[in-house]
């Protein structure tokens, strides 16, 4: 008997195969990388080259799920936009009910339950998407959440998801630096950096979103961030010479 | 026939014709075995100068000292991209075929055009003894012994060496490890047992079997004793994409002893060849 057509068997061997080939379909998704800084939250996406006739507007990989919460995935498209309108839903009825507005944790854990259901639910497969969710609680702290088809969710101070990961997320292991996360610049920063590893072309496919405590989520425009490109080339530069000095 | 009450039965045989009537079905079904044969035949068409060249020498036979086989939309771009992208080749034949799935050639004569699926050979100016083909269209299992025997038959057997690259899904790599995405796309190797030069990359494991042109190239070179060596590289992308085609890179390092290539290639160059899928497909982002 084959283990991986129907979503509710397990294998002998103990896989969910439609959950791990759902995290196949992640991997077809450009990449978008998190980084959580103290006073700034960073997602940056690798921009996705749009048809000449396609409206690129309605190609965003970035969305934001209320004031204070903003999220990037990477996968099947269709999947992602049921899981962005459900968790807006709940943003607003959280705030009607409760009177405060969602802390990130709520809002992650929402969004793993839907996909969590998916791959226990008879005749239904896993959503195949992962997302990385960011934001700041309303008192103040800095959150980055990145869940997964299984429906799981961990935290993170930086994180990759989509095509190439595993090479953004051993670049950000290598250099991500504790005490860089307190200037903002130099959080923005380590994210174009990351995406630089993966990304052709350079500045103009990437997409970066920033939000600082108490502001709304602000998107960078393409002048921003080659100017952010620019100083990143400038610095290497310096460390190559620098090197070949001594 | 006896039956275990002890009576006697006459049971007619369905191995003795009895009829006569029959000979005009059979008569029919030969007819339609031999037009299905006829349509189903693999044709090979050589440029005038090839085809004399054929006729010209006694045996019928092309001086051919390498041969080179792409199967397979990546393994067809690789070799455009570099190795066919220099001026010095010239197209010198094509395979013409139907079957349900390549119904390409109800105009045997003439040459498909650019772009679609088919099966085309080049030389090389400089050294003609060495031949390139891509066949990108499907050939069906019962024309693959026709195909290589065809295409073999023209070719001298001695000296003549062969290399084959051919595409395949990693869904059909079986392995007892989980394959990593950052080790897709990668290259495996068959020898046939005359080939004594040493391959760039793993040989292929057990239980992994090759099948189609590729396996039936490698079978008959197997047979007749002719070195040959198989690249198949394994890609989870299912239309042509660079990185796939980057991925043969290796090859070069044998391509580049028979003749002269592209020092160096601009991703542009292979994106060219690669579909312009991305833009279309928003099923992912």
């Amino acid at each position: 008997m084959s283990y991986d057509r129907a979503i509710t068997v397990f294998s002998p061997d103990g896989h969910l195969f439609q959950v791990d080939y759902a995290q196949e379909a992640v991997k077809k998704g450009s990449t978008a990388v998190g980084v959580r800084g103290k006073n700034v939250v960073v997602l940056g996406v690798e921009k996705k080259s749009v048809a000449k006739l396609q409206d690129d507007r309605t190609v965003r990989k970035i969305c934001s799920l209320d004031n204070h919460v903003f999220m990037a995935f990477a996968g099947l498209t269709a999947d992602a936009r049921i899981i962005v309108n459900r968790a807006r839903v709940e943003c607003q009825s959280h705030r009607l009910t409760v009177e405060d507005p969602a802390t990130v944790e709520y809002i992650t854990r929402y969004i793993s339950s839907i996909k969590q259901r998916y791959t226990q639910s008879n005749g239904r497969r896993p959503f195949g998407i992962s997302s990385l969710i960011v934001g700041f609680d309303f008192d103040g702290t800095p959150h980055l959440y990145q869940t997964d088809p299984s429906g799981t969710y961990h935290a993170w101070k930086a994180n990759a998801i989509g095509r190439s990961a595993k090479t953004v997320r051993e670049f950000l292991e290598k250099n991500y630096k504790e005490e860089d996360m307190e200037s903002d610049t130099d959080t923005i920063k380590l994210a174009i950096r990351a995406l630089l590893e993966v990304v052709q072309s350079g500045g103009k496919n990437i997409e970066l979103a920033i939000m600082k405590r108490d502001e709304s989520m602000k998107i960078l425009v393409q002048e921003e961030i080659e100017e952010y490109v620019t100083a990143i080339e400038t610095e290497k530069e310096k460390a190559e010479k620098q090197k070949k000095k001594t | 026939m006896a039956t275990f009450f002890g009576e006697v039965l006459s049971v007619y045989s369905r191995a003795v014709e009895e009829d006569d009537d029959d000979l005009d079905a059979e008569n029919e079904d030969e007819q339609i075995h031999r037009e299905i044969e006829e349509k189903r035949e693999v044709h090979i068409a050589w440029c005038t100068e090839v085809a004399q060249s054929l006729e010209g020498s006694g045996s019928n036979k092309l001086q051919c000292s390498d041969l080179i086989i792409a199967v397979g939309p990546n393994a067809a771009g690789f070799l455009s991209a570099y190795v066919l992208n220099t001026e010095s080749w010239d197209a010198v034949g094509h395979a013409s075929l139907w079957n349900e799935r390549s119904r390409g050639s109800s105009r045997q004569s003439i040459a498909p055009l650019p772009g679609e699926p088919a099966c085309l050979f080049y030389r090389h100016r400089d050294n003609p003894a060495v031949l390139v083909c891509q066949s990108t269209c499907y050939i069906a299992e019962d024309q693959l012994f026709q195909w290589t025997e065809k295409v073999f038959g023209c070719l001298q057997k001695r000296g003549l060496s062969v290399m084959v690259l051919s595409d395949s899904p990693v869904a059909e790599y079986k392995t007892p490890d989980y394959l990593y995405g950052s080790a897709v796309p990668f290259l495996r190797s068959l020898k046939s047992s005359a080939s004594k030069s040493q391959a760039l990359c793993p040989a292929l494991e057990q239980p992994n079997i090759l099948t189609g042109l590729p396996a039936a190239v490698l079978s008959h070179c197997q047979v007749h004793q002719i070195p040959a060596v198989l690249y198949q590289c394994y890609t989870d992308v299912i239309s042509p994409d660079s990185i796939t085609m980057e991925t043969y890179k290796p090859v070069l390092l044998c391509l580049s002893k028979l003749v002269k290539l592209e020092p160096c290639l601009s991703a542009d160059v292979l994106r060219k060849f690669a579909i312009i899928t991305e833009a279309q497909s928003n099923l992912y982002t």
